[in-house]
């Protein structure tokens, strides 16, 4: 058996691309909003969506043949929030300072839509290695539009990305200002609603009425 | 067996729970050094910086180096309400509500050099935390800053830029005309568009336009803190 099948590769491209969790279930918007301001906690928060997301599906898919079906929900969330608190207590430890930026924004990966909603639409269905690999993408798919509007925030909100100065003092010098709606949520809100104009233009996707 | 009987659900529920939550134990008390000294070490490094050493820490700074200023640095003691020293107590010895106050003393080898205390106080959304530090004369603001706090990025969130706490330096807490304790207030705007008299500029600082709770928030804090040091800092005036 291949460790990652065709079937599997296709999962992940359609995760990142046609059914994107963020632009296209429109889930996740919350956090979204949220941790963009710096790539920095963006990159950090998409780190630990991914492993919660991979590894909570793994988890679930091992023991979906064993979940009685009227705890079935409680069950998920008992391993997600597990996983989810792990995440938090290494951040904790290991990378203080971004997880004090992050504050409570990992322990709400818990109610995350996205990982709730492919532990009960993939993992519940599929074997353990298709369901780390669903959960990869899907983890994938998010941090890819974490990062499309953590950059832009960023670069003209406070001039800088990754904390290193990208806009010159000249700029500033002739008088250039950074833009105050960028470190502003909704400014995050227009940007995703810029993304889902951009990709619905090409892939032609339209709401059912 | 079924799936759907109650021995079983309950049974699977029970299992589910115990690793769950033997997981955790196990994760939470073998990271739980390596936290404490995390949140020991911010707040150390909150205080180095309130209280503007003379040869400041570069960005390079271990943590060993942190430390180590630290301990060589600075002295805490614990005040209680009337002001007196609590000799024998330390900072882990305060509990909430029993009035004693932390006192952070920078000393170099002349003797004090600053005072460095938290401070905590309400803004428009969340409550403040930050270190205040004043001069040896107890007059003299030496700096502030704000390790905590959730308010709006861009508007009360410049309660934690340099631009904002740099205003301090230098300001003054105690009005030596009447004598009596005159905390430096946030005023709305720019304290030369606002305050006529020169004199009492000293006594004000610019405020962060479109946040007037935030500021106001801050020189409430000010007055409350400064209130409880107040016994402690007026026997040093005296001195």
């Amino acid at each position: 058996m291949a460790v990652i099948t065709k079937q599997d590769r296709k999962n992940i491209k359609d995760a990142m691309l046609d059914s994107n969790p963020v632009t296209l279930q429109v889930l996740g918007i919350c956090s979204a909003l949220a941790v963009t301001v710096q790539l920095k906690t963006a990159l950090v928060m998409c780190l630990a969506l991914t492993a919660v997301l991979a590894l909570s599906n793994v988890v679930i898919s091992i023991i979906r043949n064993h979940i009685p079906d009227s705890i079935r929900v409680i069950v998920q969330l008992s391993v997600i929030a597990t996983l989810v608190i792990l995440a938090d207590q290494l951040l904790k430890a290991y990378m203080f300072d971004v997880s004090k930026q992050l504050s409570v924004f990992v322990g709400l990966i818990i109610t995350n839509c996205i990982v709730m909603g492919r532990a009960e639409a993939f993992a519940m269905a599929n074997g353990p290695l298709p369901s780390f690999w669903d959960g990869l993408g899907n983890g994938l798919g998010y941090s890819a539009v974490l990062i499309l509007i953590a950059v832009p925030r960023e670069l003209f909100g406070s001039g800088t990305l990754l904390g290193y100065k990208i806009i010159p003092q000249a700029f500033y010098d002739m008088g250039y200002v950074d833009c105050g709606m960028m470190v502003l949520a909704p400014s995050a809100l227009f940007l995703i609603g810029g993304i889902i104009w951009v990709q619905r233009f090409f892939s032609g996707y339209t709401e059912e009425a | 067996m079924d799936k759907n009987a109650a021995k079983y659900i309950f049974g699977f529920a029970l299992i589910v729970c115990l690793i769950c939550s033997f997981i955790l134990t196990f994760v939470s008390q073998s990271l739980k050094t390596k936290q404490q000294l995390n949140v020991a070490l911010d707040k150390k490094k909150n205080i180095l910086k309130v209280v503007s050493l003379r040869e400041p820490l570069g960005d390079g700074a271990t943590i060993d180096d942190i430390l180590n200023t630290y301990d060589e640095k600075i002295e805490e003691i614990i005040l209680n309400t009337d002001g007196q020293v609590l000799e024998g107590k330390t900072v882990e010895d305060i509990e909430e509500g029993d009035g004693s106050l932390p006192l952070y003393v920078y000393k170099e080898n002349s003797g004090a050099v600053a005072y460095a205390f938290p401070v905590v106080g309400q803004g428009l959304w969340s409550t403040m935390y930050g270190y205040f530090s004043i001069e040896p004369d107890a007059m003299t603001v030496r700096g502030i800053t704000f390790y905590e706090h959730g308010e709006t990025p861009g508007l009360g969130a410049e309660i934690e830029k340099d631009w904002f706490q740099e205003n301090f330096v230098g300001k003054k807490i105690w009005d030596l005309k009447k004598n009596e304790l005159r905390p430096v207030s946030v005023v709305k705007g720019f304290v030369d568009n606002v305050v006529a008299n020169e004199g009492d500029k000293q006594y004000y600082v610019d405020g962060i336009s479109g946040a007037t709770i935030t500021s106001k928030g801050v020189t409430e804090m000010l007055v409350d803190e400064l209130d409880k040091y107040e016994p402690y800092f007026s026997k040093i005036r005296q001195k």
